[in-house]
């Protein structure tokens, strides 16, 4: 059974989740706080760990990069009220793997969980949307192709999650298989963990200095 | 390589930190009061070093000992470290009292070594300790400005006056001295200088009641901004926020509080993180947006909206929003989802809208003649307007309505 660990500063939230996925997964801990929840992981070493974007002490984001400077192996999913395209775009980039809204439903949290744990990737339409939007407009001049530009494909099912479909519609709609589809957004992911485009750098930076 | 590389970065880190930590008394580690200790563990060398320096510096006419003195008063002890680490507190009378021993050890070191200017220390010397005062004086005057934002009835005007005096009168004394004895330079021109140093000594007295003006204006007036601030962030909520949440609970119907804390959301969400010169609705995301929230209200439905690319709304678009708005409604009326997606892009040749559910669905030709929805609102309006309306759906495969509207 994949092992879950939760990081949440807000306790009612946390008992939420915890008895919503104690059935499907092996919740393997819990924290409230940066610290904790960084010894936590170290301690506990789960498959997958949910965690928090805004939380006093750092955040989200210095838990998950003092996890990842020692337990590479460990996959993060971010889970946030916040829409805002920097709080995204920036956890990403320090290594979640995912990024979903707090008001996602029970059903379609385990299967983001299911699919991090299997070394997927996972993009709520909203995070689909910001991907479209920052790799939208004109390559800049001393662009990497491989890493700051999009494929027409990628594209594609890029658009199809921002539409609201899952994976498995994707595939469908496109003629593809759910692998073929997860493939993209695996590469998706990479780039927007790995590209130079101002508009990410931009976003990331911001997030940081605050 | 990584690993010395990050061990390098560690003890640079560990330098960086010694040197920057604030110098305190050992309590472990202490001959007379810890400090010699304290500087050790400072400048990160042995302890023995620091003593040795000390003493020599003492067989020099009592220097070591005076320095010694003045430095056990000005350091904190390590264990009230914690409290003084609050920067610019006032420096207490020891640390005044150990600053000026300081400054006559450092006197009378220069004249045991030869470094002597003659009779005109000892009156440059009142001046510089006159100035010491009024300046002191007037940084404390600003600290007390700073905390009377938040208390009001603080009053604490004897002692600086005080204060003022006394560093004038040293001053009057010390520059009337300076004056007596520089017969032997007269010939710059006595006047002259008589002005300068009586220029210096107003500037001294005045400047920092002068600047604390300019200080209490700027002051003021940000506690103003932040005090409208306030009042607005304030009304917002009592406009919003508290009356959602008295409807709440005054709702037996979890249905209809859960669309009222969404809405709720969405509207907070909206005057927290919008840039706030971007008239929201002066854009074709910021429109579909709000007939979006418009139809969660109305049918108890979320609707999620993606916009990319967005762009200003322009006449041409209005169709586009308004047959996005219809086939929202149509969805949370018809479909039976839990939810509906709404995706915009906006190109350079066109914007693009798709509203999909994956509620019941529908066979479009099944769809009888007087039921105008489709074919009015959506179909024919974006047709009038020059551009077109795809809609999917078949039987328990939801439904997808495209939208298309050419740019012009």
């Amino acid at each position: 059974m994949t092992s879950i660990y939760l990081v949440d500063d807000h306790e009612l939230f946390l008992s939420g989740v915890r008895a919503e996925l104690s059935e499907r997964f092996d919740v393997a801990g819990w924290s409230t706080d940066v610290d904790a929840a960084v010894d936590g992981i170290r301690k506990n070493r789960p498959d997958v760990v949910l965690v928090d974007v805004h939380m006093p002490g750092g955040g989200g984001l210095s838990v998950v990069g003092n996890v990842l400077d020692t337990n590479p192996d460990i996959r993060f999913l971010a889970l946030s009220v916040s829409d805002a395209p920097e709080d995204v775009i920036a956890m990403i980039r320090a290594g979640a793997r995912g990024y979903v809204t707090k008001s996602i439903e029970p059903e379609a949290l385990a299967d983001a969980i299911e699919r991090i744990a299997a070394g997927d990737a996972v993009f709520s339409p909203k995070l689909a949307g910001f991907v479209l939007d920052a790799f939208s407009d004109t390559v800049p001049v001393e662009a990497d192709p491989e890493l700051d530009q999009l494929t027409p494909r990628e594209r594609e099912v890029l658009r199809q999650i921002a539409r609201g479909y899952a994976y498995k519609q994707v595939a469908t709609r496109l003629s593809i298989s759910v692998k073929t589809v997860e493939t993209h957004v695996s590469a998706v992911l990479r780039k927007l963990q790995l590209s130079n485009r101002h508009e990410l750098a931009r976003w990331a930076s911001e997030r940081r200095i605050v | 390589m990584d690993d010395t590389a990050t061990s390098n970065q560690q003890g640079r880190q560990d330098r960086l930190q010694v040197l920057s930590g604030r110098l305190t008394r050992s309590n472990e580690d202490r001959v007379v009061a810890g400090l010699s200790a304290g500087i050790a563990a400072r400048l990160g060398i042995p302890t023995v070093y620091v003593r040795a320096g000390f003493l020599s510096l003492t067989l020099a006419g009592g220097f070591g000992i005076l320095c010694y003195l003045a430095g056990w008063i000005i350091t904190p002890d390590e264990k009230q470290y914690g409290s003084m680490i609050k920067a610019d507190q006032p420096a207490t009378t020891g640390q005044q009292v150990g600053l000026a021993l300081g400054f006559l050890a450092v006197l009378i070191a220069l004249e045991a070594l030869g470094f002597w200017f003659g009779p005109i220390v000892w009156p440059a010397t009142l001046v510089i300790f006159g100035a010491a005062l009024i300046w002191d004086r007037s940084s404390a005057e600003s600290r007390r400005r700073l905390s009377r934002l938040t208390r009001p009835s603080e009053n604490g005007g004897g002692r600086s006056k005080t204060q003022i005096f006394v560093g004038a009168a040293l001053m009057a004394v010390g520059i009337v001295v300076v004056l007596a004895s520089l017969d032997s330079i007269q010939s710059l021109g006595p006047a002259a200088i008589a002005v300068l140093l009586t220029a210096a000594g107003f500037m001294l007295l005045f400047g920092p009641w002068i600047w604390g003006l300019f200080e209490e204006l700027s002051d003021e007036r940000r506690a103003r901004i932040r005090e409208q601030e306030r009042a607005d962030m304030a009304a917002h909520l009592h406009d919003s926020v508290l009356q959602t949440l008295a409807m709440i609970q005054r709702s037996d119907d979890p249905q209809r509080m859960i669309t009222l804390a969404r809405a709720q959301e969405r509207d907070l969400r909206t005057w927290l993180f919008e840039p706030t010169g971007l008239q929201p609705t002066g854009t074709v995301g910021g429109a579909i947006a709000a007939a979006a929230s418009k139809v969660e209200a109305d049918f108890n439905v979320p609707v999620e909206v993606v916009v990319v690319g967005d762009r200003a709304l322009d006449d041409g678009l209005n169709p586009l929003v308004a047959a996005s708005s219809e086939a929202m409604a149509n969805a949370a009326e018809h479909s039976g989802a839990r939810s509906i997606s709404v995706y915009v892009e906006c190109t350079d040749d066109a914007v693009d809208a798709w509203v999909t559910d994956q509620g019941v669905g529908f066979s479009p030709q099944a769809v009888p003649e007087d039921r105008k929805g489709i074919s009015e609102s959506i179909t024919a309006r974006m047709a009038r307007a020059g551009g077109e309306a795809i809609v999917m759906s078949a039987p328990d495969e939801g439904t997808e309505v495209h939208l298309r509207s050419g740019s012009r």
